[in-house]
């Protein structure tokens, strides 16, 4: 069907001027914010942000890991484009916790939060109004013991229960000679509605990041893991089959054309940036971070180009300051901060702990997608260039105002967070709600007609740097006025295409129209 | 039964004292101060990984200060040793040892622990953590049993020795490194054979390490001691020399034999992700060390000469280098040749000639084979953690070989580089291993 041309033209499209820089206000001295990311060596990483709606009211709530302090759950008290505010709770005071990930577990349509330790994992059960339970044993989840550093989670085909992968970093017990200790990553498949025992996912590289993500579009997704070349030997950036009834097995480069690549691999973030239709990844690091697509799609092989020097991506050092040494990345995120329809990236820095060789004051970046497939640096501009030495975030929509705010968790100093108080493009939010198993879709594709092109969203779990979200998922609008999507159920089936007014919060079913929500 | 690194870093941590008590005990001390040696030297291997600063040149230096420290604390106790003082350059005497007796397990504890926590205050939490619990485990392994007016004495003077040396190591042009090494601008040159960037890594816009053949050298007079002769002239005539030897760097690249394939990733010892090259010779070094049951005094002198003559072999490299600035094959083959080619290794981001493995194991192939004789065979482990097979050699020279024209399967040398690189390292490491250690 040829649609008319003006229709087209009201339809999100990449603008190619210079970015609007988006305007942050730091708000962390008023809401109420006050976990620290505290300990030593044990905690030199993680220090995750996980974001979801536990109450009911739509509005995320956070929380934030304390490393070898107390964990906190805070509810999200912030009036609707109001200032923020949270409030504490006693929900999850758990310490020894790195980092965190909500997800549905038991699709009863209440969070579950999934929580990386030092020492035993836990899944935590939502009970409604940001009430959890333990539920481990419920679940016949074995926590293990050992210092876990990522998470992803998918529901595998024909699965109603979903299959969780943790990374786990170095013993901890290796203090003199730390190098080489690795220890193993797990998969935790289903058995029924509980878990089975854990699979070693062998072998394993101080996993700092987890992402399950269909790179190649077969409907399967593969497990992508990002692993850190300080303390692995003879390790690598890591892809793994997951076949439903098969064990996990590794992408190689003889038999899958994987290549070989070896980086301080500490997050991993994921988006169709060149609209290709393909998932593409930066992954951070230290010194250069890398923007991987694919090389050759029709060869159908985990090749990848880094792209991140002519991107404008490589985030490689402070932009602020005198500081020539080298930069330490953290949580990446993907996200249309100023609302034109085009993804930005967000980078949280921060020194590992008193490395001379790499900066000490090391800015995040906010780096704004052009157009052109480069990204300018404002976070600066924007507000948002702390050098408070971050680890987790998130940027995420606190106050429901179609604009992204930014929570960022750090090492020593606690959190900060900044609300979007200045003019923004056009914007819808969407979620996503499917009944039985699997409620919040993860493992589907949101696809969003942008121009001529269609840029497509894996709803993924897992990622970042030990810190995730769920909830309203966030599209810039630019000047359009509304916005034509559809989605791809995890199951494989196409939805309709849809137009979504502008300005507007959206719940999407399978095999149902759109269900306007409002805040309240 | 073949033991890892971490086994035996954990048996030498773990040995109880008790072992050492009975008739045998003067060899077991000696035991011991050969493990204060390999010890702290295997840890010292990782800190070079793990430490950004640390590329090859700075790995160089590193070894060379710590190694003499060891040999020079021994010297002081020792009349059939003899001290580098007066014979590297610049090098004043040794302090003395305090009246009384000295334990040499101590003394080398203390200088080589001293000596790590300097030459290594830029690597990170865990190294850091490492430095310390290897210093609390290992000092009261060489402690437990002594006296404790001889733990002080020597603790003492094995620090005194360290500070010594380190304080003439500060002035050689090579303490201070920002941005790991890295200037902070470069404008390449603009003839066709001047280097370009080949990384598409930012910080290495810039060559490494620009000024480094400008250090003070250690046995060799200055770093043009040794210099070369030109490249072959830059040509991109087919016929021309140069011009052949781009097109056999590409040859070689796209049908590659596996040992080939084995060779280049086995001595490739990439910057943060190995030891190093000079860290692979002293990997070997130390493997022969255990292997042989040598005593420390012998251990620390060949580990003294080994560091002292790769450091030159790095400067005199570096010097080389910058004289000449040559553009990598990956640049005149993707010129030239085949726009999509990509060789097997990273290229570094320095110029080309020569091969700064090769001058490197030309050195450490001069002073090993003055150490241990000619035809000494021994099997390579270095990389069996790293999942890389062991590689048996018959001699030094002909490790040294191999890991030349490694560089020339990867992709990353011209074979006259290689060849260039080998002779000047054999040039460098004469002078190393002319040193006198021996009474």
């Amino acid at each position: 069907m040829i649609r008319p041309i003006a229709l087209v033209l009201s339809l999100a499209s990449p603008a190619l001027a210079d970015p609007a820089i988006p305007t942050f206000t730091d708000e962390t001295a008023t809401a109420d914010l006050s976990t620290v990311y505290e300990g030593e060596w044990e905690y030199m990483a993680g220090g995750g942000v996980a974001t979801f709606d536990c109450s009911g009211d739509g509005f995320p709530e956070i929380f934030l890991s304390g490393g070898a302090g107390p964990s906190a759950l805070y509810r999200n008290r912030s009036p609707q484009s109001g200032a923020l505010a949270f409030e504490k709770t006693e929900a999850i005071t758990l310490d020894a916790v790195l980092g965190a990930y909500p997800l549905d577990i038991d699709s009863d349509g209440t969070m579950d939060l999934v929580v990386l330790r030092q020492g035993e994992n836990r899944l935590m059960r939502g009970l409604g109004d940001c009430r959890f339970e333990a539920a481990n044993e419920a679940w016949g989840f074995d926590g293990g013991d050992a210092w876990s550093t990522a998470f992803a989670a998918i529901w595998e085909k024909g699965q109603d229960w979903p299959t969780l992968a943790i990374g786990n970093y170095i013993d901890r017990r290796e203090e003199a000679f730390p190098w080489g200790s690795c220890t193993d990553n797990w998969l935790h498949r289903p058995d029924g509605k509980r878990f089975a025992a854990q699979i070693p996912l062998s072998p394993s590289y101080c996993a700092l990041s987890m992402l399950f993500t269909d790179w190649n579009r077969t409907g399967h997704p593969s497990l992508r893991v990002s692993n850190d070349r300080e303390y692995y030997k003879g390790g690598q950036e890591q892809l793994w089959h997951l076949e439903p009834g098969q064990p996990p097995r590794l992408f190689t480069e003889k038999d899958d054309g994987w290549k070989r690549l070896r980086i301080w691999g500490m997050g991993i973030a994921s988006a169709d940036v060149n609209l290709d239709g393909y998932p593409d990844y930066f992954l951070t690091s230290m010194a250069d971070n890398k923007l991987q697509v694919l090389k050759d799609i029709a060869a159908g092989k985990p090749d990848y180009a880094d792209i991140a020097f002519k991107s404008g991506v490589t985030a490689h050092k402070p932009y602020t300051g005198d500081d020539p040494s080298p930069s330490t990345a953290w949580h990446a995120q993907f996200a249309d901060v100023n609302n034109d329809g085009i993804a930005d990236l967000f980078v949280a820095k921060g020194n590992v702990d008193q490395m001379p060789d790499f900066a000490a004051k090391d800015p995040n970046n906010l780096l704004l997608g052009v157009g052109d497939g480069t990204f300018i640096e404002a976070g600066d501009k924007a507000g948002v260039a702390s050098v408070a030495v971050a680890r987790g975030a998130q940027v995420v929509d606190l106050n429901l105002d179609g604009k992204l705010d930014l929570v960022v968790q750090n090492r020593w100093t606690g959190p900060e967070v900044w609300r979007q108080t200045g003019e923004a493009g056009a914007w819808a939010e969407l979620r996503l709600q499917q009944d039985g198993a699997n409620r919040d879709a993860i493992g589907a594709v949101i696809e969003i007609k942008r121009g001529e092109a269609v840029e497509r969203h894996e709803i993924t779990s897992g990622g970042g740097h030990g810190s995730g979200s769920v909830g309203w998922l966030h599209f810039g609008l630019g000047a359009a006025d509304r916005a034509e999507v559809r989605v791809i159920w995890p199951d494989g089936a196409e939805g309709d295409w849809m137009d979504l007014p502008a300005g507007t919060f959206q719940i999407l079913r399978p095999d149902a129209p759109p269900e306007a929500w409002t805040p309240r | 039964m073949t033991l890892g690194r971490r086994q035996l870093i954990g048996y030498a941590l773990a040995t109880p004292m008790a072992l050492a008590l009975g008739p045998a005990q003067a060899a077991d001390r000696q035991t011991i101060e050969r493990e204060m040696v390999t010890t702290w030297y295997r840890l010292v291997l990782e800190l070079v990984r793990h430490t950004a600063t640390q590329s090859p040149p700075v790995a160089s230096r590193a070894f060379a200060y710590i190694g003499i420290a060891a040999h020079e604390a021994l010297t002081t106790g020792n009349v059939s040793l003899v001290s580098l003082a007066g014979q590297v350059n610049g090098l004043p005497p040794a302090p003395a040892r305090e009246t009384g007796a000295h334990d040499e397990a101590c003394v080398l504890h203390a200088a080589l622990a001293a000596s790590a926590q300097v030459l290594f205050a830029n690597t990170g939490p865990s190294g850091q953590r490492a430095l310390t619990k290897m210093d609390e485990k290992l000092g009261a392994k060489a402690m437990e049993g002594i006296d404790a007016a001889v733990v002080e004495r020597s603790i003492a003077h094995g620090r005194a020795l360290a500070a010594h040396v380190l304080a003439w190591a500060e002035a050689d042009g090579g303490a201070v490194i920002t941005n790991m090494g890295f200037p902070r601008s470069y404008t390449p040159g603009t003839d066709p054979e001047d280097w370009v960037p080949t990384s598409l890594i930012r910080q290495q816009q810039a060559p490494l390490l620009p000024d480094w053949g400008g250090n003070r050298t250690f046995a060799m007079p200055t770093g043009n001691t040794c210099a070369l002769a030109p490249p072959p002239a830059y040509s991109e005539d087919p016929a021309s020399e140069f011009f052949k030897a781009a097109k056999e760097v590409y040859d070689i690249g796209i049908s590659l034999t596996a040992d080939q394939t084995l060779s280049a990733r086995f001595w490739s010892d990439d910057p943060m992700l190995s030891s190093t090259p000079p860290g692979h010779w002293i990997a070997i070094a130390i493997e022969l060390a255990e292997r042989d049951v040598m005593p420390a005094d012998r251990v620390a002198a060949m580990m003294a000469v080994l560091g002292i003559g790769m450091a030159d072999a790095f400067i005199g490299c570096w010097a080389t280098k910058y004289e000449f600035n040559l553009v990598r094959p990956v640049t005149v083959i993707k010129r030239l040749i085949d726009p999509k080619w990509e060789p097997l290794l990273i290229t570094p981001p320095f110029p080309e000639y020569p091969s700064g493995h090769s001058t490197v194991s030309g050195a450490a192939a001069m002073v090993l084979t003055a150490f241990l004789g000619e035809d000494f065979a021994f099997d390579d482990p270095t990389h069996e953690p790293d999942d890389l097979p062991i590689r048996s050699f018959a001699s030094f020279w002909e490790a040294a070989e191999d890991a030349a024209l490694s560089r020339l399967y990867g992709g990353i040398h011209y074979r006259f580089s290689s060849v260039q690189g080998l002779a000047q390292g054999r040039c460098i490491g004469a002078y190393a291993a002319a040193l006198k250690v021996f009474a």
